[in-house]
């Protein structure tokens, strides 16, 4: 399977318009970088839904899980992996 | 000598705007490069979800929906037809007094309200701190995330953050399952948003973060009640539906239909709001600020989808900046 991380990288580029310059680090913080907000956030749910074919629990849709490149590469891998 | 600018092919953006480049070869910006419609089985599946959910929506409280009503075409048009088409409904619908909503808007939205049956609040926060709200959001830079620069301006994120909010607050208060804005699908990608509490103390820290970059020392007004997305208390239940991801969008034929309904046009000289003598100023503003015209991605957005013809957007896109009404703003802004 491919790397969520980099497909993360690339939606956030395109959608999010993430600076190229902007060099994120895995547990750097995506709202308090300024990379995401709210609706960005539920952009993101459903492009991973889409590409990676899983269901996003609400209940999984916390800053732990979604507010750093590798909290949502782990909560992809561990859906996609049951 | 002049950087010479493109514009996408077939939307709106051009590449003086930061962050969009157009392709030499297909002479198409990076999101018309890539789009793929909406198929018919998604909208059909959405449909079928918003009238499972409306049809017989879960009696809590004495209101099922909790309508965000600016008075402006779009909304208004939505209201009219949600009654249409669930007549059941008993809606809420607030107007959000920003202090410079237009006379026409108040009584579009009162009249609409009238003609729905539906109950009408105009909800008003104090005006002095809202002023000066604004004026600390029109003279910021960078308080908002990248993308929330480019769906809207500084001044319009901080006014939409608020009624959000409010209104997400109002519907655990009265225990509404269902919110609806009437945005356009140029302004948002998700028809159904089901709240958790998660999800709404992040979106409350998130707009908070905003505000205190702003320079606002007071956020509790703007903010949800804390209480009600603490530890301990119970699940909001509430679900936030946008109509125009389901149903077609056509600006024109809305007009006169709401025209047709007793809608006035309040003939603003902003292209871009029927109801908000503040908007112009906002995008002057944050033109100024980020060379971002703040309708510029959601105009793209609908020409892309078939909404809206590109020669209309372009004309929408054309700020008249000796506009008396923004100099006028500016007065009170004391800018």
């Amino acid at each position: 399977m491919q790397e969520p991380r980099k497909d993360i990288l690339d939606f956030l580029k395109k959608q999010g318009f993430l600076n190229e310059k902007t060099r994120l680090k895995d547990n750097d913080s995506l709202s308090e970088t300024g990379v995401i907000d709210s609706i960005t956030l539920l952009e993101l749910i459903d492009f991973l839904e889409e590409k990676y074919n899983i269901q996003i629990p609400l209940e999984m849709i916390t800053p732990e899980n979604f507010d750093t490149l590798a909290g949502i590469s782990q909560t992809v891998l561990k859906l996609k992996n049951g | 000598m002049a950087k010479v600018t493109n514009t996408c092919k077939k939307c709106v953006l051009d590449s003086a705007t930061p962050g969009i480049s157009i392709s030499e070869n297909t002479g198409l910006c990076q999101f018309c490069e890539h789009f793929t419609p909406p198929s018919a089985e998604k909208k059909e599946k959405y449909r079928s979800r918003m009238d499972s959910l409306l049809k017989s929506p879960p009696k809590k409280g004495k209101y099922d929906v909790i309508f965000a009503l600016s008075g402006g075409i779009d909304s208004s048009y939505t209201l009219y037809r949600l009654k249409k088409e669930y007549p059941h409904l008993n809606i809420l619908a607030v107007q959000f007094d920003n202090g410079f909503i237009s006379d026409t808007a108040l009584e579009n939205a009162q009249k609409f309200c009238a003609l729905t049956k539906s109950t009408y609040m105009r909800l008003c926060l104090d005006q002095n701190a809202l002023q000066d709200t604004f004026l600390k959001a029109a003279n910021s830079i960078d308080s908002y995330p990248g993308a929330a620069k480019y769906r809207a301006s500084d001044i319009c994120n901080t006014c939409i953050s608020i009624i959000k909010e409010k209104i997400i607050e109002l519907a655990i208060t009265t225990k509404a399952p269902f919110i609806i804005f009437a945005f356009s699908p140029g302004q948002t990608d998700a028809p159904f948003v089901t709240l958790t509490k998660p999800l709404l103390v992040w979106m409350r820290k998130l707009f908070a973060q905003s505000l205190k970059s702003m320079g606002v020392a007071d956020q509790e007004p703007y903010l949800i009640d804390a209480r009600l997305i603490q530890s301990g208390s119970p699940e909001p239940e509430v679900t936030i539906i946008h109509p125009f991801l389901i149903w077609d969008y056509d600006k024109p034929k809305f007009k006169r239909e709401c025209i047709a309904l007793g809608w006035i046009d309040p003939d603003l000289k902003d292209h871009n709001s029927s109801n908000c003598l503040l908007n112009a100023f906002a995008i002057k503003n944050h033109l100024d600020k980020y060379h971002i015209h703040s309708y510029a991605y959601d105009l793209a957005s609908l020409v892309r989808q078939g909404n809206m013809k590109r020669d209309d957007a372009l004309k929408k896109l054309i700020v008249n900046v000796s506009d008396d009404s923004i100099e006028e703003i500016k007065r009170k802004l004391k800018l």
